[in-house]
């Protein structure tokens, strides 16, 4: 369907968030994509950035990698783009009722786990601790530093960012995330963690996790592959016996920790 | 008031250390304090001990040509600073207390030649740097990685 994007906004370096405009309520879950379409140039999977209960506009944190997302973001506020969806498995929210939650973003990852984070923060008194940790590459890459910076000032969460190098106008933690994963006041037992980012990180930081002492099925991830058709048909997004437009792209680790350690799929 | 005995025996790099092997370093540590921007260690200077953070942060720093300071990694509390320092040694990068810095500093030719004498404290001590410098190396090979570009 046709959505007009209502406000277009630069996050950081090629990097950008859309609110679109759907004529009707627009209804998602936590984790899910949809297929952004530039028109006469091609479609792409984007994961939906914003709050699942706003339904009166639709939030897409894009990066600027190829050529279509180059057609769209040349695309401005009042344009048309072509929307498909949403599509995909969501964030185990229901499982995480009750229990700890613990999110690790690195880079752009945190645009997918945000729906994750602010339902849960609608929803604070259902879950326990609720501990955010968010890698980036240097200060500037941090991406919506304004909403992390206020979560940060709540009472009720636990949020902890860390950046692989900085000068000397950054106070914070330098080093890798899955040090902070490391330092992280959790309880394994009462544990629910949600994992977005580059797959590498995401591996590295299960790995510290299940030495923390969480079991791999207490750990979800959402995967990134070549997605076209967003049903499961044309199988560009085969991982195994799955297709990630389908089945994932959020996973329970055990059930595909095997897949991620064989090379090329 | 505890002693520096005690103190020592609660830092997680000398955890589980036996007692009689921490009473034979407390001769080799002093408890230092560090204001907030003061070195610890700077690139190029010949290094007499090895530090156990207690309290604070350190940047591990760099600069580059044109004289712009890069921090690689900070060192939290429970970090031990100069792993390869357990020998006379020259740092290789500057280390910055970020804010007051407190830390056991363990002169190198005091715990060297303890650890020479004493073959099970030299264990010891060595089986925790190699861990340490483990968990280090496989800190620096995921960033390497630069797997956010």
């Amino acid at each position: 369907m046709p959505m007009r994007i209502g406000r277009a906004g630069h996050d950081i370096d090629g990097v950008f968030t859309w609110a679109l405009e759907p004529s009707a309520p627009f209804a998602f879950e936590p984790g899910q994509f949809n297929m952004l379409y530039a028109h006469g140039v091609g479609e792409v999977p984007i994961s939906i950035s914003g709050d699942p209960n706003d339904f009166s506009s639709l939030h897409h944190t894009i990066r600027v990698v190829g050529n279509v997302t180059e057609a769209l973001a040349a695309l401005e506020a009042g344009d048309e783009v072509g929307v498909r969806g949403p599509f995909g498995s969501t964030w185990p929210l229901a499982e995480a009722s009750g229990q700890d939650v613990l999110f690790v973003a690195g880079g752009l990852g945190l645009a997918p786990l945000r729906p994750a984070i602010l339902s849960v923060l609608t929803r604070r008194s259902e879950f326990g601790q609720v501990t955010i940790i968010y890698g980036a590459r240097s200060p500037t890459d941090i991406l919506f530093r304004a909403e992390l910076e206020r979560w940060r000032g709540r009472f009720d969460v636990t949020l902890e960012a860390i950046v692989d190098h900085s000068g000397t106008d950054w106070y914070g933690p330098v080093g890798v995330v899955t040090r902070l994963v490391a330092e992280a006041e959790i309880e394994p037992e009462y544990c629910v963690a949600m994992l977005c980012g580059p797959e590498i990180m995401m591996r590295f930081t299960a790995r510290e996790l299940e030495q923390r002492g969480l079991e791999p099925s207490q750990i979800w991830v959402s995967l990134e592959r070549s997605m076209k058709c967003g049903v499961g048909l044309c199988g560009h997004c085969q991982l195994g016996g799955t297709f990630v437009c389908k089945d994932g792209p959020v996973y329970r680790y055990d059930r595909v920790a095997s897949k991620l350690l064989l090379r090329g799929l | 008031m505890e002693d520096l005995e005690s103190i020592l025996q609660k830092h997680s790099f000398l955890a589980d250390l036996r007692p009689e092997h921490v009473k034979l370093i407390v001769g080799c540590a002093k408890n230092l304090r560090f204001r907030p921007g003061e070195f610890l260690a700077r690139e190029g200077q010949k290094e007499a001990c090895m530090y156990l953070i207690r309290r604070g942060t350190v940047a591990i720093e760099t600069h580059a040509p044109n004289g712009e300071t890069i921090c690689i990694e900070t060192l939290m509390p429970g970090d031990v600073l100069g792993i390869s320092w357990v020998t006379p040694a020259t740092a290789h990068f500057d280390c910055r207390a970020r804010d007051t810095v407190i830390a056991f500093s363990l002169d190198h030719d005091c715990l060297d030649r303890k650890m020479r004498e004493d073959a099970a404290l030299g264990y010891a001590i060595t089986s925790r740097l190699l861990d340490n410098t483990y968990q280090r190396l496989s800190r620096l090979r995921l960033q390497q990685l630069d797997v956010y570009r």
